[in-house]
């Protein structure tokens, strides 16, 4: 799904981090007075059921009824920081994401039921995409009735605009799939329209074809079983194209959902209202019960945890929505009844892992010492501890299709304080007692505090480590450099949709080492890369997931590039008289969809 | 024609025809090491039209019996008792609404230094305005008319550009002067100048005397004259009262108490200062030892600790019984009055030359 | 008065080239490239070199820093629209003019800090000339110790507690929000009441003890004796005599004091959840914004600088022997 290194996500770290020091200072038994009903990785296997994609009935409006929906009344929103971006070409990071559920549509969207399942199905198509020459060619068609909020019509013209636009100079923020898949990797498929559509230059019908009003086809060189997924996501939302702005539309844009933009005073507040064009009747996954959204912004995580845990005034209608309870009020929100109540928890997609420059520690042996030695429970607590997530066993998070349960190769989940005489012996094996690491880590207190604790157990494990600190605004350009002098460092990554084909080919294709790259490890195996061009190409997902599956043993017992940490997990809270509250396993925020007030 | 022209063994002053009156007065201030008796007994007179003259070292009470006439001590530190009677009106335990009509008016004081006396934030003429509106009830203009025609009596120069400048833009004489201007502004019966000349030139003091004694004799007032230079106090005084550790050790009239002074203190201050008469190969005595502590003032006579007299009264009358001050000309030392004749003319005068 | 206008307007203005070039030379020496921070996931060399472009950063530094100080004077043209004099250029993260985002956020900086400022000036100036005048009594004890107490503290740390005790936990008062004076007055007074309040008993302290010894000591100044002697009457001398030097120093810290608050408000902000200047200083440094460091710092720049100016004004004013020019 969504990256922590845009540039949102990295403010919200800075702020977390001050509640992870108040969590560390209560003292380490904490977790065992708490009663812990944190998700457990049962829950958790539902998240990471297969998608399915949905047929066309399962594409019709209107959404599953919630239980006691009413309508009426405004929502209030606390929120740290402002969207970083409302141009859907520009969104990838979640809190965006999430408003983006209110107020844009796309060609297909995540339904989920109350499980945790996911299906894609049709938003503003008619189904989840039809496939053809294996998977090659993929044809939409669009519903009747989808208006923007002037109650202009969506056409397949305003699919192919919002397509092209992407091409163009200002949209640099959001996903490059479609556009890649399309016209070719890294920037070169801008060289196919580089202006965008904006001076009446179009991409070829062998590209994108559409040949009447209400159909679409997307035509690729290779199959791309995933489009459906792709598709899916925020960044490839509808921009009518008599409504783009170009730059100035990610300040007000067209709204195709049930809510639009009444007022927006940027890095202050913003309020949604009702967007009459819209219809629950095309759309299968969105309800519309309240009236509007009222979204103030610079609440730091702790002042959303009070307010809502207080529940007072107007916080009785209150959510949070990137945000999470603060560390420091985990333990009061979940040890009363009350307030646990009122709380939505699961698993969030990220997984943290420590990458080995494979440039510079070469020997495997070294890695695999490096691995055990870690302990990961003490590595978890500053960032959260058992709320904030639980120690990992290979490179999957539980979110993802294909994670297989207890997979712990380095017993890393079996034995989290780490095994320094196994690592001791593996040193000792490589030759390499003494070995200096140099660990590169952000310059904000839970890092440093990981710094710490990793530093510690690695020279027990006979390492000498050399810290070295990093600006936290910069710290994923200077750890994805390939020359970057480090040796190991701490990276969390996310999946862009349920599949593994968002995790393993980033990270771990070697044909795409480069500076900027997620490559981190800078892992460069043969057998992987061509392993993963042809895992990609597979259009079954059950049998793509299972050679995803035996690839990722593979990467993590032959290779070991990385080793894991820790998934993290996602505790929100919410006022009294909000219902309808669930997690979505899709946003792994508050599911924005069905909320209503009771009264 | 003043009580202390009278002899020594006349009934002590009543007050009743002096303009202004003091009897008995003591002011003590409480403070962290104990009782300070700044002031402890003082008694004196001053008719209309006179000037008295009073001559001590720092801490010898002068100033501190000045300002409690003004009423200006601090009421909660300090203890006043005694009696002040300016023109037939009680002073001491007046209220402060009364003080404060009188102050300025009545009676008003010119300070040592004109440049930290003078406020830095207004202008000359609303100093000198402030106290003749306050107390006559004049029209701004009316006393700013008031304050040029004072300064011009006090000889400043272009009074109507002057008026608007502030202190600091006055030079040291003229400040004074202004000061002078401003304790004058409402005909004052009593001035108080307090060490008026100290802070000036030698050149600029002569003029500022001048200037006092002419406004005196042009208005009619009474002037205590404070001032531990026995040499303007010649100028000055028609009376003089040498005060040491709070008390009076000496009084009389000016010619009286310069040239035939009768207290061993007295001819300390005046063996102690350079004469332009006197042989210059003449060496000054100053008195030997520090001025008492009003703390722990020395038992008996409060100067038989730097007295070198002490052993023509014999006995240890000096260290335990306290000489008092007669009425009229008169001074508080256990020396009878031929012994004060004989040691003055023999040890004393030759000195002074 | 001119000249001192003309002098101190004309040094000013160099102040003013010589921070925003050092903010640009700074900014450029840091190893943060923008770029990362506008560049999604896939942030390879060629696609921030697209966005680098887009904001320019290409150019040669000098020619930025020419352009961005031409603007402020004749306006600039951007994508995203005309931008028109004092153009302070257009924030790298949300591509909004500076200088309306400045002007949008300043009325809270201002309200918070000049609002603060009354309430703490009137409250410790007053308490303090009360201890002065009762000086040595139970009055001027309580006083002095409150103010012990109370200065020793900070924003961050009782701002919290204040916030717990009278909105999370009681709920007798909402929590600080801002609307403009012109809109609701009322609204604007409780919003901020609050923060106000905590400011005031950080600061009230300072200017209490300030206040007290600064009085104290005119008390005793021969001219303040002078004036009592004139038959002045005691609060006469109290108020217009020794009340007038005593703030000579006490305007001296409050124009160093001016430049805390404003770099204050960071925090007071932070701690209160209000979007004013300070947050907009902060997301600028972490955003890497360079037109929005850039606002930011001109634009507290000259309120410091402005401020100064009005301090001078001040101290020339209470004190005629400190002359302009």
């Amino acid at each position: 799904m969504r990256l922590l290194s845009t540039r949102r996500a990295r403010t919200a770290v800075v702020a977390i981090a001050v509640g992870s020091l108040a969590l560390t200072a209560c003292g380490g038994d904490s977790d065992s007075q708490t009663k812990d009903d944190s998700k457990t990785q049962d829950d958790a296997k539902e998240q990471s059921e297969a998608v399915a994609y949905g047929d066309a009935e399962a594409s019709k409006g209107p959404a599953a009824p919630v239980e006691g929906s009413r309508e009426g009344g405004t929502i209030r929103v606390y929120q740290q920081t402002d969207f970083s971006h409302l141009d859907p070409g520009q969104i990838y990071v979640s809190d965006a994401g999430l408003l983006s559920v209110l107020i844009h549509r796309g060609l297909t969207t995540f339904v989920e039921d109350d499980e945790g399942g996911l299906t894609v199905v049709g938003d503003i198509a008619t189904d989840s995409g039809t496939p053809s020459e294996g998977g090659k060619v993929w044809t939409f068609t669009l519903k009747d009735g989808i208006k923007d909020e002037d109650g202009d019509p969506i056409d397949s013209g305003d699919v192919r605009h919002t397509v092209e636009r992407l091409y163009a100079k200002h949209i640099t923020d959001g996903p490059t799939y479609l556009q890649q898949w399309l016209s070719g990797e890294g920037t070169k498929y801008r060289e196919a329209l580089p202006e965008g559509p904006y001076n009446g230059d179009h991409l070829p019908d062998d590209v994108l074809e559409t040949p009447d009003d209400k159909t679409v086809v997307f035509k690729f060189d290779t199959p791309r079983p995933d489009l459906p997924q792709a598709l899916a996501m925020a960044g490839y939302s509808i921009v009518p194209e008599e409504k783009d702005t170009k730059e100035k539309y990610d300040q007000k844009p067209t709204a195709i959902g049930p809510y639009k933009i009444d007022e927006v005073n940027s890095g202050k507040n913003m309020k949604l209202v009702r967007n009459d064009e819209w219809s629950a009747e095309t759309d299968p996954k969105r309800h519309a019960f309240v009236d509007g959204w009222d979204i103030t912004f610079n609440h730091d995580r702790v002042d959303q945890s009070k307010r809502l845990a207080a529940d007072r005034g107007d916080a009785k209608n209150g959510i949070q929505f990137s945000g999470a309870v603060d560390t420091s009020q985990i333990k009061s929100i979940v040890s009363n009844e009350e307030t646990n109540a009122r709380t939505i928890k699961g698993y969030a997609p990220y997984v943290w892992q420590l990458n080995m420059n494979m440039d510079r520690i070469k020997d495997k042996k070294i890695r695999d010492a490096i691995t055990y030695a870690l302990p990961n429970a003490d590595i978890l607590r500053p960032d959260g501890g058992s709320y904030g997530g639980e120690p990992a066993g290979g490179l999957l998070a539980p979110t993802v299709p294909g994670y297989e349960k207890g997979y712990d190769p380095y017993g890393k989940i079996e034995n989290p304080q780490g095994d320094i005489e196994k690592a001791k012996e593996l040193l000792k094996e490589a030759g390499a007692e003494g070995q200096s690491l140099v660990y590169g880590y952000a310059n904000v207190p839970h890092r440093q505090e990981q710094a710490i604790i990793i530093e510690k157990a690695l020279e027990k494990a006979g390492f000498e480590v050399e810290k070295k600190e990093i600006d936290q605004a910069t710290y994923y350009e200077r750890v994805g450099k390939v020359d970057n002098g480090l040796d190991i460092y701490m990276t969390g990554w996310g999946q862009d949709w349920p599949s593994i084909s968002t995790v393993i080919p980033p990270l771990y294709d070697g044909d795409q080492l480069a500076d900027g790259s997620a490559v981190y490890s800078h892992i460069n195996d043969d057998k992987v890369n061509s392993e993963i061009d042809r895992i990609l190409k597979i259009t079954d997902p059950e049998e793509a997931t299972t050679e995803w599956q035996k690839l990722h043993r593979y990467i993590v017992e032959e290779i070991n590039p990385a080793a894991p940490l820790y998934f993290t997990k996602q505790l929100q809270i919410h006022g009294s008289n909000v219902g309808g509250a669930r997690y979505s396993s899709e946003k792994s925020y508050i599911d924005v969809s069905r909320l209503f007030l009771k009264s | 024609m003043t009580t202390l022209t009278k002899t020594e063994d006349a009934p002590a002053p009543t007050g009743r025809d002096a303009f202004l009156s003091v009897r008995d007065l003591r002011v003590q201030f409480s403070t962290e090491d104990g009782i300070v008796k700044a002031v402890d007994g003082l008694s004196f007179d001053l008719e209309r039209g006179r000037t008295l003259g009073i001559v001590g070292e720092s801490g010898s009470g002068k100033s501190v019996t000045n300002l409690t006439v003004l009423g200006l001590h601090n009421p909660k530190t300090t203890t006043v008792t005694g009696e002040i009677v300016l023109d037939g009106q009680e002073l001491t335990g007046a209220r402060e609404k009364t003080l404060e009509k009188l102050r300025g008016n009545k009676m008003a004081m010119i300070f040592q230094d004109p440049l930290t006396a003078l406020s830095p934030f207004y202008t000359i003429g609303r100093q000198i305005m402030e106290p003749f509106r306050k107390h006559t009830g004049a029209s701004k203009k009316e006393a700013r008319e008031r304050a040029i025609e004072m300064l011009t009596k006090v000889g400043i120069p272009h009074p109507k550009t002057r008026v608007d400048d502030y202190p600091h833009q006055f030079s040291g004489g003229m400040r004074q002067r202004a000061m002078i201007a401003m304790a004058l502004v409402c005909d004052p019966d009593l001035i108080i100048a307090d060490e008026p000349t100290t802070a000036l030139d030698v050149t600029v003091q002569a003029q500022i005397l001048d200037l006092l004694k002419d406004l005196q004799q042009e208005f009619g007032s009474s002037i205590i004259f404070i001032t531990h230079d026995l040499g303007v106090i010649a100028e000055m005084a028609d009376d003089i009262m040498v005060m040491y550790g709070g008390r009076a050790v000496e009084r009389g009239s000016a010619a009286e108490v310069l040239r035939a002074p009768r207290h061993p203190y007295t001819w300390g201050l005046l063996s102690s200062m350079p004469s332009l008469s006197g042989n210059v190969h003449e060496k000054l005595m100053p008195i030997p030892g520090n001025p008492p502590s009003l703390l722990n003032p020395p038992s008996g006579c409060a100067f038989h600790p730097r007295c070198g007299f002490r052993s023509e009264v014999g006995g240890t009358l000096c260290t335990t019984d306290r000489p008092e001050l007669g009425a009229g000309r008169a001074s508080a030392c256990h020396l009878t009055a031929e012994q004060k004749q004989t040691l003055f003319v023999e040890q004393i005068k030759p000195r002074l030359g | 008065m001119l000249r001192f206008l003309i002098r101190r307007l004309s040094s000013a203005f160099v102040i003013l080239i010589l921070i925003s070039a050092f903010t640009f030379l700074i900014f450029f020496a840091a190893p943060r490239d923008p770029a990362v921070l506008a560049c999604g996931k896939n942030c390879t060399e060629a696609a921030k070199d697209i966005i680098r472009d887009n904001l320019g950063l290409n150019d040669p530094i000098a020619q930025q820093y020419w352009e961005f100080m031409r603007g402020i004077v004749m306006g600039r043209d951007f994508s995203v629209g005309r931008c028109d004099a004092p153009c302070l250029g257009v924030s790298f993260n949300t591509d909004l003019m500076v200088w309306d985002t400045i002007v949008d956020r300043l009325p809270l900086t201002l309200s918070l800090s000049l609002g603060g400022l009354v309430i703490f000036l009137t409250l410790g100036l007053g308490a303090g000339l009360m201890a002065a005048a009762k000086k040595g009594t139970v009055t001027d004890k309580t006083l002095s110790s409150m103010s012990l107490v109370f200065s020793s503290m900070q924003i961050y740390f009782l701002g919290p507690i204040v916030l717990g005790a009278l909105v999370f936990s009681s709920g007798i008062m909402e929590s600080p929000r801002y609307v403009p004076i012109t809109e609701d007055p009322l609204g604007w007074f409780t919003g901020l009441l609050i923060p106000w309040f905590v400011m005031a008993l950080i600061f009230t302290a300072q200017y209490t003890r300030m206040s007290r010894s600064s009085m104290i000591e005119q008390l005793q100044e021969e001219h303040v004796r002078t004036a009592r002697a004139k038959g002045m009457s005691r609060p006469y001398v109290f108020f217009r005599y020794a009340w007038r030097g005593s703030l000579i120093p006490i305007v001296t810290i409050l124009g160093m004091d001016l430049g805390a608050l404003l770099g204050g408000a960071i925090v007071t902000e932070m701690t209160f959840s209000l979007a004013g200047i300070g947050r907009l200083a902060v997301d600028a440094v972490t955003n890497i914004d360079l037109p929005l460091t850039m606002g930011v710092m001109l634009i507290g720049a000259t309120f410091i600088l402005m401020c100064n100016v009005v301090v001078d004004a001040a101290y020339a004013y209470i004190d005629p022997r400190v002359r302009l020019g």
